[in-house]
């Protein structure tokens, strides 16, 4: 092979860290997704450390708005850990890192539903809630935080509306809204086109601004 | 959101500029979005390390690989073999292992390794590949001892995968 052989200029630049997960912004010192995950891959527990603590918060922040209860969003962000962990050796990067950990919380948060709450309605109907009991559970959860009381009650009127929300809006909601993701990764780990995302994104907004609207 | 391309984020300014949504409310959003986005939730924090030790303690499928020194044969699992290989390839200016496999004979001795490269852009494919092979072949020694395969026995299969000039990548 020639020692002059050139890279694919299509995924130079800017595209090119955007499949690694990283931008211009995070600067030359931050090691890309797709790398922590090849080294974890091949045994590389440092890495694999490194790729939990960069997206654990929002694999978490994703399950907890899923499940609602803090212990089943342990359980099923530990499953997505150990999945990630072991499915690493096998992983082509044919999506980025970080839209591949959000299918596979997805995944398991959906077997949680699944096995833990039966009759948990299906993706396209709202889920069955206790107004009351929701928004003590929501005020408790920001309770903590560094904000101050205006604050907290608007994270608790979000957190609430997010809660009426068909799972999939909610899903669409949040991966876009709060993760920044793409219309073609969040149609990746939803599992519709980008069309569809757009459509229930759409659907979603105007139902968070409605609700939040009837809220205040 | 480093992750938006033009056309979503075209997407939505249509839909907010067409959103009847009043400008306080459609400010509270936002306001509201921004804090839980910035809010590492209390929860992820208590568990963190917790389940970082679970998932790595966790069985890796991995198959076992004979070595053999003075006071016998021992078994290391490939797991061992393609995380020490990784260490030193890596370690070696201008490449990085891009996928290491090994495959074992039916008494559990290593009779292939095939090391997937990615090479620094620029750097002499043919040297490189020599020194990978090197560098694997003295790591399988000290892992395996006698039961190593020598230069000639062993199939080490260089190929590059990719080439990068991001030192990030490849040093």
């Amino acid at each position: 092979m020639s020692p002059e052989v050139p890279g694919d200029p299509t995924l130079r630049g800017e595209r090119r860290r955007a499949a690694r997960g990283t931008s211009d912004l995070d600067g030359p010192s931050v090691v890309p997704d797709e790398v922590l995950a090849r080294q974890a891959g091949l045994g590389d527990r440092k890495a694999f450390t490194q790729l939990v603590a960069r997206h654990g918060p929002s694999l978490y922040r994703y399950t907890f708005r899923l499940l609602r209860h803090h212990a089943d969003a342990e359980d099923c962000v530990q499953d997505v850990v150990l999945s990630a962990w072991q499915g690493l050796p096998d992983f082509r990067g044919d999506s980025s890192v970080r839209t591949w950990l959000f299918v596979l919380a997805r995944h398991e948060a959906q077997k949680h539903l699944r096995r833990n709450r039966p009759f948990f309605p299906a993706s396209g109907s709202r889920p069955v809630l206790d107004l009351d009991e929701v928004t003590q559970e929501l005020r408790d959860l920001h309770t903590d935080t560094a904000v101050d009381a205006v604050e907290a009650a608007l994270l608790t009127a979000l957190d609430a509306v997010l809660l009426l929300l068909p799972e999939r809006q909610r899903s669409v909601w949040i991966l876009r809204e709060f993760e920044g993701l793409s219309y073609a990764e969040i149609a990746t780990v939803v599992g519709i086109t980008p069309a569809a995302v757009q459509g229930l994104l759409h659907r979603a907004r105007t139902a968070v601004a409605t609700t939040m609207h009837e809220w205040r | 959101m480093s992750n938006r391309d033009t056309a979503d984020g075209d997407a939505d300014q249509n839909e907010t500029a067409a959103n009847s949504t009043p400008a306080r409310l459609r400010d509270a959003v936002a306001r509201a979005t921004q804090l839980l986005r910035q809010h590492t939730d209390a929860g992820w924090s208590a568990i963190e390390d917790n389940i970082l030790s679970q998932a790595m303690n966790a069985f890796r499928p991995s198959s076992p690989v004979r070595g053999r020194h003075s006071l016998g044969d021992f078994f290391l699992t490939s797991d061992i073999v393609v995380a020490r290989l990784r260490h030193v390839i890596d370690d070696v200016p201008g490449a990085a292992a891009q996928r290491i496999t090994c495959s074992t004979d039916t008494d559990d001795e290593l009779d292939a390794v095939t090391i997937e490269l990615i090479a620094a852009y620029g750097a002499p494919l043919v040297n490189l590949a020599a020194r990978v092979h090197a560098v694997a072949r003295d790591c399988l020694v000290d892992l395996l001892g006698v039961l190593a395969p020598t230069a000639e026995q062993i199939h080490t299969h260089v190929h590059i995968d990719d080439v990068s000039n991001d030192p990030r990548i490849v040093i």
